[in-house]
């Protein structure tokens, strides 16, 4: 017998998707299921193994894909933890789209409001600086335009503006997060310097770039912050400039020429482009 | 009499899934493959360390692009961005295939990420077609459609599954990627559920209800028994009884390309030349004149 004889095809997906995607152990789990045995053939008990099989397997992605996205975060917590926790972002905010790489920018904001760790409240600002390295690992190849910087010294500085690496991002954070990302990564400093960083409540502005195809993060002055923060929105060089000189000590001038030599060598500038209309500058100083 | 030789018995172009643990080894190595196959959504950031080694891939290998997110079955029609990475995908690599499973996976607001079964009716086949159809359209060019292992039984199924895929690939011009150890793994779990006491005939009849004019490709590959069900988890390699089957395929299939899967538990790259060289073997044997006579 078939108790769902004008079922729709769109229905039968939702349920089996219903069921895969609600938290396990709610009642909201119970009546999902319930709804999509009436789907199913039941004639044999595979039908709830097969449902588990898919389940678990659905856990074990994401348990994966965030490991992909977030290794230092599940360094912090620690495996035992990491796993549930990436099968509660799953059935919290599922994935939207089928390239599950795509999936995990939900973790920052779910880290925040996660209320058993109050204790651990930098953990939200390192998941946010590694998924814009994430972002970055994949963000489309660009060429350095090495003789545009020419352009530097031959033309009016307004309207032009500095072209920043794939994937730069600013993260600025009360927290020392790129030193807690490269103590966990590379090693250096120190985790021991890193927790001792953390404890001293020292904050970054992490920058996030990629050099090449090395996704890279380093803590940076809160000047150079402001700088790469304005370019990002659409500043010229003049406006960019006075962002980071608008946080610079008097007696501490904002060295432009020794920021953007580093900046080039380290792969964050790769050239120099014109805007058709700079937008004004409307950043808040930072204040990690 | 100065008859013809007997011609040599075809060979099929034979690759392996190329995954992670061996970027590096096939590069250095570049063994004697016909192809090699990625998932096609591993690549579909525009840029990066990724792409770049499928791009040095592509240099020295024909490329088959493996999808396992389209959800070709999907009531609620391909997502146009999706159709969009793989479209960039497909123009940056020149796939010698582009494939996807006869499986749906998005809803209206969540993809599940998995290979879920549509059920044999004409409602989910009609909406494979216009999915499948728009696919091509968008590539402008076929794509094989893969049956897959499905843990789930719908009620009621309309027809079976070969007659399904048949019929989509009539309609649409579509291939099919046969995968003779999902056939198994999906025989195997009838017989569990008690469906049938031969899972080989039941195999069998499988493959000789596919119309042999549309396979584009076969699949092998292992899976683990879990007591109460048999999972395809790519992770071991092809058992005696696939590869008994997969003979069979080809000759009724011919000499197509075929593909060595292994996802789980990726052993050392040369487990998997190992296997490329038995499938290699195994068509050779099932190709032979006299295997064709018998």
């Amino acid at each position: 017998m078939n108790p769902m004889p004008s079922s729709t095809l769109a229905q039968q997906q939702q349920a089996l998707l219903q069921a895969l995607l609600v938290r396990p152990g709610t009642t909201n789990a119970d009546a999902a299921e319930t709804l999509l045995l009436d789907f199913l053939d039941t004639r044999s008990t595979q039908a709830g193994r097969g449902l588990a099989t898919y389940q678990a397997n659905g856990h074990a992605l994401a348990e994966r894909s965030l490991l992909a996205a977030y290794p230092v975060i599940a360094a912090l917590i620690g495996g035992d933890h990491f796993a549930p926790l990436a099968r509660d972002v799953w059935h919290r905010h599922p994935p939207q789209c089928g390239d599950l790489a795509q999936w995990g920018d939900a973790l920052p904001g779910f880290l925040l409001g996660n209320a058993q760790l109050d204790d651990a409240p930098y953990l939200s600002d390192v998941a946010q600086a590694e998924w814009a390295l994430h972002r970055a690992a994949g963000a489309p190849d660009a060429e350095p335009d090495w003789p545009s910087f020419a352009r530097l010294g031959q033309e009016d500085p307004q309207g032009l503006a500095l072209t920043l690496a794939p994937g730069t991002a600013v993260i600025a954070s009360p927290y020392p997060v790129a030193t807690l990302i490269t103590a966990h990564v590379f090693g250096t400093p120190s985790l021991a310097e890193a927790a001792q960083r953390l404890r001293e409540g020292q904050g970054e502005n992490a920058l996030v770039w990629r050099q090449g195809l090395r996704p890279r993060i380093a803590g940076i002055a809160p000047a150079s912050a402001q700088l790469v923060q304005a370019l990002l929105a659409g500043a010229d060089l003049p406006q960019a400039l006075d962002a980071a000189c608008s946080i610079t000590d008097p007696l501490e001038a904002f060295d432009f020429s020794a920021w953007l030599t580093a900046a080039v060598t380290d792969g964050l500038v790769i050239g120099v482009h014109g805007l058709r209309s700079p937008r004004p500058t409307t950043l808040e100083k930072n204040s990690p | 009499m100065s008859g013809t030789p007997n011609p040599a018995p075809l060979t099929p172009s034979v690759g392996i899934g190329w995954r992670h643990p061996h970027y590096a080894a096939l590069l250095e190595q570049q063994p004697a493959l016909g192809f090699i196959e990625v998932h096609s959504e591993n690549f579909f950031a525009p840029g990066g360390a990724a792409l770049a080694v499928l791009r040095e891939g592509r240099e020295h290998y024909p490329v088959s692009l493996h999808g396992v997110g389209l959800s070709l079955g999907s009531s609620v029609g391909i997502d146009p961005w999706h159709l969009d990475q793989l479209d960039r995908l497909v123009q940056t690599i020149d796939p010698v295939r582009v494939s996807d499973h006869a499986s749906f996976a998005s809803g209206n607001r969540a993809h599940a990420a998995d290979l879920l079964p549509v059920p044999m009716s004409h409602a989910a086949l009609d909406a494979m077609c216009a999915n499948v159809g728009r696919v091509q359209d968008h590539l402008r060019r076929p794509i094989a459609v893969e049956n897959l292992s499905a843990y789930v039984q719908w009620r009621d199924a309309e027809m079976e599954e070969p007659d399904f895929l048949n019929t989509l690939a009539q309609r649409t011009g579509c291939q099919l990627l046969v995968d003779v150890n999902n056939i198994y793994v999906n025989a195997l779990n009838a017989q569990l559920r008690g469906e049938t006491e031969d899972p080989l005939d039941q195999c069998r009849q499988w493959i000789d209800a596919i119309a042999p004019a549309h396979v584009a490709e076969l699949h092998l590959a292992g899976h683990v028994h879990c007591g109460d069900i048999v999972i395809d988890d790519h992770g071991s390699r092809v058992v005696d009884a696939v590869w008994a089957l997969y003979r069979r395929a080809v000759q009724r299939f011919g000499a197509v390309p075929t593909l060595i899967e292994w996802d789980t538990d990726v052993p050392e790259v040369g487990v998997l030349l190992d296997e490329a060289e038995r499938a290699r073997a195994a068509a050779r044997q099932a190709l032979a004149p006299e295997a064709l006579a018998a």
